[in-house]
This record gives structure tokens, sequence and C-alpha cells, in this order.
């Protein structure tokens, strides 16, 4: 099985090391300009008052663009990470099963000892490995910048936002996990997890919009990924790792489960 | 060989089925020890998905298949440890070199890391090259080597020779009967039916997804209708090749075809009281069974004869 993990981190390497260059460049280059923010709260808080509410939640706009927490929501959590995220759980999730298979390569490890199970662990651990490597790099990258430039973020909340963020992104790759083995399409397992991602923010931006439909907003999984009261307030959230980490849980073992039992038929 | 040896491969009904569609039907055989049994079909008749229930990717819809006694689909990782299986067409990761592709698989199967350099050597494969760069017949290189490098005791491939150049084939023919000198159990799908013919002792038709013959290659030749063109000094009698085992094809004036099956001795007695010019008999190979299987109207269960027809014989 070792043989197996260190193979799949191999083939993830390229993959996250550009996703890092990529969100490390961007987080850096956004980080610098917070003293500007900072400088000019009360201007850029009337400049905002012109947008629509929706707007503004769309961004994860949840105050002054002056407070760290908002800052790095507005410009990382609410949408560069869950697209980072998302794209390196989707490819990295569904190349073991459904990408390996179309190209005849799965075949050979299972042709040998190595078991479907442990085939499907190796690339779990990597898929959980390769995750957190970008989550950590990108919170850390943003966090050596902001701290370059006197912003107050502190260390050890963005370590707590690191492992959100790899929970959230381990929730994505194990539900694209078991929609990939059940499939055996990375394109349909895409589609569909895409597909479900984009509702869900949907969902999220609506119901912040309509006080009537807030709770509706506990349907999408990026109504629990909120970096502000970490970064803010040093808040730990508890339930919200909790539940990625079900959802991910849940996910890997029902693809295993699957993965046991599924004919393996390009 | 002897069928008092025992059992590698036992096949008992198998079938797979896609759905409504066709996979492999009531597929039975049996393969012994040290034996190197062939498969024959063309595209589409059910040879992969026959090894691929075999390599325990496929489960079975119904019937059983075992290896050394393991069931395939339940017991895959424990028989794995002791077959060695060469694909048609393996996707290698494009990425990595040959020797990183066969150093992960040798590892997996508990090799020594570069267990494969006096093989890749033997069938000039640079093993430094990324396999994205090399050509369909380099990377089925990569395949026969990782096929080889080990000693598992039975071998699965599955059409081993696709983009291999004749004298790559010709030292794969070698590496097969140097494996079955060992005492390695063989099973090798193809439709290079010359490639059967020379490394097999017994062939599977398959067909449609139903075993139409399995017979040895010697007593699939032995049963086969020859072809024999004679051109004659003068127009043979009437009756002259009139016989039990004797079909005539056609009588152009001096130029005879009769098709003889079995004991040649009495044709060759009427034509020694002739004056010949000219004899060519034609011994059918592989292809010709298999083709005239081919174009039979129906399949059919079970072992069959072979050269039931003189017409297709002669074809």
């Amino acid at each position: 099985m070792m043989v197996a993990l260190r193979l799949e981190l191999r083939r993830a390497r390229g993959l996250i090391l550009w996703l890092s260059v990529i969100t490390v460049a961007y987080g850096a280059t956004i980080a610098i300009f917070w003293p500007i923010m900072r400088d000019n709260a009360a201007l850029l808080g009337d400049y905002m008052k012109l947008f629509p509410q929706g707007f503004l939640a769309a961004f994860g706009m949840e105050g002054s663009l002056a407070d760290p927490g908002v800052f790095f929501n507005t410009y990382l959590g609410s949408w560069l990470w869950p697209i980072l995220a998302a794209l390196a759980a989707v490819m990295l999730a569904t190349r073991p099963v459904a990408v390996d298979l179309e190209h005849g390569f799965l075949e050979l490890p299972l042709s040998t000892s190595l078991s479907r199970t442990h085939y499907l662990l190796a690339s779990v651990a990597s898929q959980a490995l390769a995750l957190g490597i970008l989550a950590l790099v990108t919170v850390l990258g943003f966090w050596a910048a902001a701290t370059a430039v006197g912003a107050p973020y502190d260390l050890d909340r963005m370590l707590i936002v690191a492992v959100l963020a790899w929970a959230f992104a381990c929730a994505i790759a194990g539900v694209t996990s078991l929609v990939a083995v059940v499939t055996l399409s990375r394109a349909i397992a895409a589609g569909v997890v895409v597909a479900a991602l984009l509702a869900m923010y949907l969902v999220n931006v609506v119901a912040q919009m309509q006080p009537d439909l807030a709770d509706l907003a506990r349907l999408s999984a990026l109504y629990y990924f909120r970096p502000t009261p970490i970064i803010d307030e040093g808040a730990v959230p508890v339930g919200e790792l909790g539940l990625y980490a079900l959802v991910a849980g849940v996910g890997w073992l029902a693809s295993l489960l699957a993965f046991r039992r599924r004919d393996l038929a390009a | 060989m002897s069928r008092q040896m025992s059992i590698v491969i036992q096949v008992s009904d198998l079938t797979k089925a896609y759905g409504s569609r066709r996979g492999i039907v009531e597929v039975t055989f049996d393969v012994a020890d040290g034996e190197t049994f062939g498969f024959l079909g063309p595209n589409g008749a059910g040879k992969t998905t026959t090894i691929r229930t075999l390599l325990g990717l496929l489960r079975p819809t119904a019937g059983q298949a075992t290896i050394f006694g393991l069931d395939v689909w339940r017991e895959a990782p424990d028989l794995h440890r002791r077959m060695a299986y060469l694909g048609s067409d393996p996707g290698y990761l494009p990425e990595l070199t040959s020797a990183a592709q066969l150093d992960y698989l040798a590892h997996l199967r508990g090799l020594p890391r570069g267990a494969w350099r006096g093989l890749a050597d033997r069938l000039e494969l640079d093993p430094s090259i990324p396999t994205r760069k090399l050509s369909r017949g380099n990377r089925q290189k990569i395949g026969v080597v990782a096929a080889f490098m080990g000693h598992e005791p039975l071998m699965v491939m599955d059409e081993p020779t696709t983009g291999l150049d004749p004298l790559m084939q010709r030292e794969f023919l070698g590496l097969v009967a140097e494996a079955r000198a060992e005492g390695r159990t063989i099973f090798l799908s193809s439709h290079n039916l010359q490639e059967v013919e020379r490394a097999c002792e017994r062939v599977a038709i398959i067909r449609e997804g139903r075993l139409v013959d399995i017979s040895t290659v010697a007593e699939l030749l032995g049963e086969h209708w020859r072809s024999v063109n004679l051109v004659l000094a003068e127009p043979a009698p009437e009756g002259t090749f009139v016989l039990p085992n004797v079909r005539v094809v056609a009588v152009t004036g001096r130029e005879v075809h009769v098709m003889v099956q079995g004991d040649v001795n009495p044709l060759l007695a009427r034509i020694a009281a002739l004056h010949v010019h000219d004899i060519a008999i034609t011994t059918p190979d592989v292809e010709d069974l298999f083709l005239r299987h081919y174009h039979d109207e129906a399949p059919r269960d079970g072992s069959t004869s072979v050269g039931s027809s003189p017409t297709e014989a002669a074809r």
C-alpha cells in the first residue's frame, strides 16, 4: 500500500505545486493591499454601500474590508478557496478510479496482490495529504505576506482556518470519490459535484439576501466555511469541522465499499 | 498433455452480462499445471471479458472460476500473488519513465528494484524514456518485461504481441518457450493465430461470447481437410477420385482440386497411377479453423469437430 501511496503522491505533486503557486501569488498580492484598505476604511465603506446586498453577500463581505477576517473571507475564503478546493478535489478524487480505468492503468496494480481496498485507501490518503498541503500553503502564503505588511493576522488562528479549509476540501473529495466510483466517469463526477457546489453557492447567497429563507443556507456546504469568526475572535469551529469530517469520511467509506463490489470495465 | 495433471485454472459455466448486453455465456474450460493454453477469438468475441473476470476485475453473473483453487472474485489479491498479467494495451502513466513504471510494478509484486533490467536489455527497451514518448510497440515491451520479470507460476496474457515488430514477436515466443520449460502455466489470448499455433498446446475458440471449440492444436490440424491441387498430363479417367474421405471441388481439364480428410494414402495411391506435372497439398493452419468457426451461422456449445465442410475448408 505504501508503494501505491508514494506513486499517488508523486502524481499529485504537479497539480498541487501549480495550484499552490496560483494561490500564493494571488493571496500574497492581495494581502499586501490590506494597509490600503485599513487607511481608507471609511471611504471604502461608503463605496460599498453603493452595491446591492446580494452582490456583497456573493463575495462574502460581512463588514468592513479593513477587518482582517472580512478581508480574508472576501478575497480568499468565499471564492478562490472553494474554486481551488473543488478543482483539486475533483482532479485527485476522480483519477484513481475513473481516469485510471479509462486509460487502462487501473488493471496494472489490481492484477498484483494489491487489494482494491488498499489501492483506494492509498488514493484517499494521498488526496487528504495533497489537499492538506494546498490548504496550508494557501493560508500560510497569505499570512506571511499580510504579516510582512503589518496586518494583524494571528498564526494560530490562521492555522485553524487552514484546518477548516482542508476539511472543506476533503468533504468535496469524499463526495467526488463516491460519485466517481459509482459512475466510473471523471466528466460525470466532475459535472455532478460542480453543479452541486454551484447550487449550494447560490442557495447561500439567496439565503443571505432573503431573511425568510435564511435557514436554507444550512443546506449549503459554503455556509459552514466561515473564516471570519476564527480570524477575528479566535472561535474554533468544532461543529463545522465535525460536519465536514463526517461528510468526507462517509464519502470515502462509501466509495471504498462500492469500489470493492464494482465491476471495473471501461 | 496429460489431463491427470493438477488444474490451475478452472472455469465452469462462467457467464458475464453487462446489463442486457452479452459478455460471455456459459464458458467452461480448464488449464492444467504447466500447460500453455491459447484463447482465440475476434475483437468483441469475449476474450477480454473472460480475462477481466479471471483477474477479478469483473464479477461473474453466473458460474464459477477458480485459479489455484481460489475464487477469482472473492480471493483476487491472494491469487494475484501467483500470477503475472500482461494486457494488450496497458495505460502506463505518461509522465513516468519505463524504469519508474517497472519498479512500481516490481514493488507491488514483491520483486527487487531493477528486477527488469536483464529483460529490458534483451528486448532493447530504453528504460530512461518517459512512456509518453514511446511508440505503441515500445510501450508493449514494458508489458512484456513486466510480465516476465517475476517467477509467478501462472501468466495471463491478453494479446501480448500487439504492436510488436516481427523480431520482437519472435523474442516474445522465445520467452514463452522458456517459461514453459520452467513449468509455468500460460494463458494466452490472441487473434494472432500463428502465434497461438506456435506457442500453445491447446486452443479454445470463442465466438460471440461462447466457446465453440477446445482441442489440442495437433488434433485440430489432424481433423482438418487438406486441399490437394493437381496438374495432370492429361485429364484423369472418370471416378479416379471417388473415395470415402475425398471430395472433388473442381475438375477443369487437366487441373484437379480435391479435398481429403484424415488418411491421405488411398488418394496418393490413385494419384500415383497418373502422370502428374505438378501437385500442391496445403495443410491448414489455425487460421483456417478459426475462420471456419467464425463463418458458421450459429455458435455451438461445447467442443466440436472441425472441417465438416470441404467448401469451407477449401478457402
